[in-house]
């Protein structure tokens, strides 16, 4: 878990960048880039403290298969954890055959029917695969096995949970920093209420969440999609794997979407007012302003948004706990139980690692398509 | 990076504590609301040394532990983490009284623990991880004692020492839960109150309906939760159900799923003997069996509920037959029920030529080896779960005794009539596999109910999950596969 804070991966570079030419440099320079250095050395030291060793030990711990809190002596196993969890394969299912030997369909839907999973996973050499998944692909299918499907289950949920509910969020942030942005009466107090979702805490949202997908109808979804005739009003939301992360994006863009109007209203806060008056004397549409106004000169802060938003999704970790415990995991809530449930500290911090360099490729692409680092 | 802003938060925090107790001058009379670690820091001041003395004191003990106690006022401390759900610490906070009634000089702290079982592991490894001395008896959950084991003492030579004192041997308890709590010959955990699955059923209902007796096999069950549900719903009720029971992905299905399996002659998924008995005709039986009840007499919802679900469903009285905990029967009694006086329990039906299985629950009282007076701390732990404690907690809190003959007790079957009738559950008690699979029980665990969820959801069918759990088990374990 120690791996999460993106200070350690963007933290900025030492400011006081030496000129190029350094021969050059007077003595008072000289004497100014010491005392700059000087004046830096407590902030390098805590960061030493609070960053980078905590981060070191978590991967000199993700090499060994030490327990947490036991005796058992630790020894060093290179790349195993990693290996257990990352290994994959994908293998194509046969068509199950009929008694003439003809591919077999089902004889109530007419579909194809494939060999069961198992069947191809599990051999008598090699490591043992469990199925993730399965797809079609030109017309043939496939499974997806993992020697740990459940961490790489947690990697495919922690990332279509990040794709999808920062997308939502931005959209959906940019439309009410629009609207908190224009004049109307009563617009600061709207701006105040419009931030309550992000001002209760996770762990009380996620419960009062919870009780809406309560699994009989006493359940607010339940009792909804009841009324409109969709459900019998007894769907079990939380335990249905259709329903889970569209189950955690609905939470977390309700309770995000907020704190991404703020950021954003900011931003558009900073655009002065008089090239919209210039844009309307020249004759462009609102939509044009939009897109060729608006949009553009919102783009530094929506990368700050953007990156605060996606890292904290990636690291994602109370709403899963919360909500659904075991029943699925974020990468962060599978590390928690490997090292809370299991003690198996190593493989935890192996989990960890992965998060960690998840959120660094975040980072950087984030930084190079959208060109902070260049504007700041 | 938690731990190392923790430390120096920590660190900070206990500077502060020593400024503070500095200025304070000899005044040592700690608040009732003070941190532990704000004590420690007083303490240390007043001794005049500093932490190294402390730290020497940990290593030795006995005559080092009168100074230490000498510290704090004259007494030595024990500091118990106990539960505090519902009237538990109070109830605790009573015991601790007693105690320090009869020993005047030793004070007995409690450690609030967090409400939630997992929480509060979490909390545990904690302390057993750096080793810490800071709670000397810990509460531990039924299917800890084997992953905790290495951090605990044996307390049966404290049994032996104590137990003439306060009235208690190991033969005194449930033989199944001592069986449960010894790990390697090695007794790490007096059971301290008891929890095991209950059929709750509606009297009135049954007398309505033409029933006398309670279901004796899950076939009878079946038949009269659908007879009730049909027509109660026929009278109008839309949300009546059969059965309601524990059917979510998380523990408590693993002790229904454990109580079927057990109950249709399936074994214990894992035998006490390391054997991995969970691929077998019985076990599929049962399965299939309650997978047959989800949509038909337990609401399709049913799939992702836990205890208090089950109970406010019981409780509101829409449902016929509850499985749940003790815990459900005085809070169904309360004034703001709707079955209140209307219901009574029974032990769990029996599946075609099985025996009633009910899971074994519960809270065990340990002691840490790392604390700085384990003699002492052990005699709190056997005077806690003695007679004298357990009655008062039975009469008081309602709360299960793990001693038997407690259960014809007149004053304890006085204020809980039904204790009566849970001799025989408590007596039957299946424990989980929990000893037999250290230290991999959450796994093994995770492993049965994740399965056991896809055959209720019909992503699986029963056959096929029970191939599943033996291959992953066998790969987690290594353990030997067989026949229960």
């Amino acid at each position: 878990m120690s791996t999460q804070n993106p200070a350690a991966d963007v933290s900025p570079k030492p400011v006081a960048a030496p000129p190029s030419k350094k021969g050059g440099m007077s003595d008072l320079a000289k004497a100014e880039e010491r005392l700059a250095y000087l004046l830096l050395l407590p902030t390098l030291v805590i960061l030493f403290l609070i960053a980078i060793y905590p981060l070191g030990s978590v991967f000199y711990y993700s090499t060994t298969d030490r327990r947490f809190a036991s005796s058992q002596a630790t020894e060093f196993v290179g790349l195993d954890n990693y290996q257990q969890l990352l290994n994959m394969t994908v293998r194509e299912l046969p068509r199950q055959l009929d008694e003439a030997g003809q591919p077999a369909v089902d004889p109530d839907t007419g579909e194809a029917l494939y060999a069961r999973p198992n069947e191809v996973l599990i051999t008598d050499d090699g490591p043992r695969y469990r199925d993730v998944t399965t797809f079609n692909l030109l017309g043939k299918r496939y499974v997806l096995g993992a020697t740990d499907r459940d961490f790489i289950d947690a990697t495919l949920a922690t990332i279509i949970f990040t794709v999808l509910s920062v997308v939502l969020e931005t959209v959906l942030g940019l439309g009410v920093a629009m609207v908190v942005n224009s004049n109307f009466a009563g617009r600061g107090p709207l701006r105040v209420l419009m931030l309550l979702p992000w001002a209760i805490p996770t762990a009380v949202s996620s419960r009062m969440w919870e009780f809406m997908f309560d699994p009989t109808r006493r359940g607010f979804f339940n009792v909804v999609s009841q009324k409109l005739g969709l459900t019998d009003g007894q769907v079990s939301w939380l335990t249905e794997r259709a329903f889970q992360l569209p189950a955690m994006i609905a939470i977390d863009v309700w309770k995000t979407t907020p704190f991404m109007a703020l950021l954003l209203l900011a931003g558009l806060q900073l655009i002065p007012s008089d090239i919209y008056e210039a844009a309307d004397v020249d004759g462009a549409s609102k939509f044009r302003q939009f897109w060729q106004l608006t949009l553009p000169l919102l783009r530094p802060t929506m990368a700050v948004a953007l990156i605060f938003r996606t890292l904290d999704a990636v690291r994602v970790f109370d709403l899963f706990q919360i909500v659904l415990a075991e029943k699925r995991y974020s990468m962060a809530s599978f590390a928690y139980y490997e090292l809370i449930k299991n003690q198996k500290m190593g493989y935890a911090s192996a989990a960890s690692v992965i998060i960690f360099l998840l959120i660094f490729i975040f980072a950087v692409v984030y930084m190079r398509a959208l060109g902070v680092s260049d504007e700041q | 990076m938690k731990r190392s802003k923790l430390a120096v938060l920590m660190s900070l925090l206990l500077m502060a504590m020593m400024i503070l107790a500095a200025c304070g001058g000899g005044d040592d009379t700690p608040t009732d609301g003070d941190a532990s670690t704000g004590d420690d820091a007083a303490m240390t001041e007043d001794d005049g040394a500093m932490t190294e003395d402390d730290g020497a004191a940990t290593e030795d003990d006995g005559a080092a532990t009168e100074d230490d106690g000498a510290m704090s006022g004259d007494k030595q401390v024990i500091t118990v983490a106990s539960g505090a759900v519902g009237a538990e610490l109070e109830l605790a906070q009573n015991a601790a009284a007693m105690f320090e009634e009869m020993h005047p000089d030793v004070e007995i702290r409690l450690l609030d623990s967090p409400d939630l079982a997992d929480d509060r592991l979490g909390l545990y490894l904690q302390y057993f991880e750096t080793q810490s001395s800071e709670v000397d008896v810990y509460q531990i959950d039924t299917i800890w004692p084997g992953d905790l084991a290495e951090h605990l003492i044996d307390l049966g030579p404290a049994l032996e020492e104590y137990g003439e004192t306060y009235n208690i041997s190991r033969d005194d308890f449930f033989p199944a839960m001592v069986e449960n709590n010894t790990v390697d010959g090695a007794l790490v955990a007096l059971p301290w109150f008891t929890d095991a699955g209950l059929l709750y059923y509606r009297t009135d209902l049954m007398e309505k309906y033409g029933y006398d007796a309670p279901p004796a096999t899950w076939d009878e069950l079946t038949e009269m939760a659908q007879t009730i549900q049909d027509g109660e719903r026929e009278e109008g009720n839309q949300d009546f159900s059969g059965y309601v029971w524990q059917g979510n992905a998380y523990e408590g299905l693993t002790c229904d799923a454990l109580e079927w399996i057990a109950s249709f002659g399936g074994g214990t998924i894992v035998s006490p003997e390391g054997v991995i008995t969970i691929n077998n005709d019985n076990a599929v039986a049962a399965l299939e069996t309650a997978a047959g009840w989800v949509g038909t007499i337990s609401p399709d919802g049913v799939v992702g509920m836990a205890e208090e679900d089950a109970r406010s469903i019981w409780q509101a009285g829409n449902a016929a037959f509850m499985r749940n905990w003790p815990y459900a029967y005085s809070l169904g009694n309360a004034d703001d029920s709707a079955v209140a006086g209307l219901f009574d329990v029974s032990p769990l039906p029996a599946g075609p030529g099985g025996s009633p299985a009910a899971a074994l629950g519960g809270w065990q009282l340990a002691v840490s080896k790392y604390s700085q007076n384990p003699d002492l701390a052990s005699e709190v732990a056997v005077f806690l779960a003695g007679p004298e404690v357990q009655k008062m907690r039975a009469i008081d809190g309602s709360l299960n005794p793990t001693i038997e003959a407690l259960y014809e007790d007149a004053d304890v079957l006085e204020a809980n009539p039904f204790f009566g009738s849970l001799f025989d559950v408590f007596a039957n008690a299946v424990a989980r596999p929990s000893t037999a699979t250290a230290p991999n029980y959450a796994e093994t665990s995770r492993i049965f109910f994740t399965n056991v969820h896809e055959v209720l959801t019909g992503d699986t069918d029963a056959q096929t999950a029970v191939e599943n759990i033996e291959l992953d088990l066998e790969d987690l374990t290594g353990f030997e596969v067989g026949q229960p």
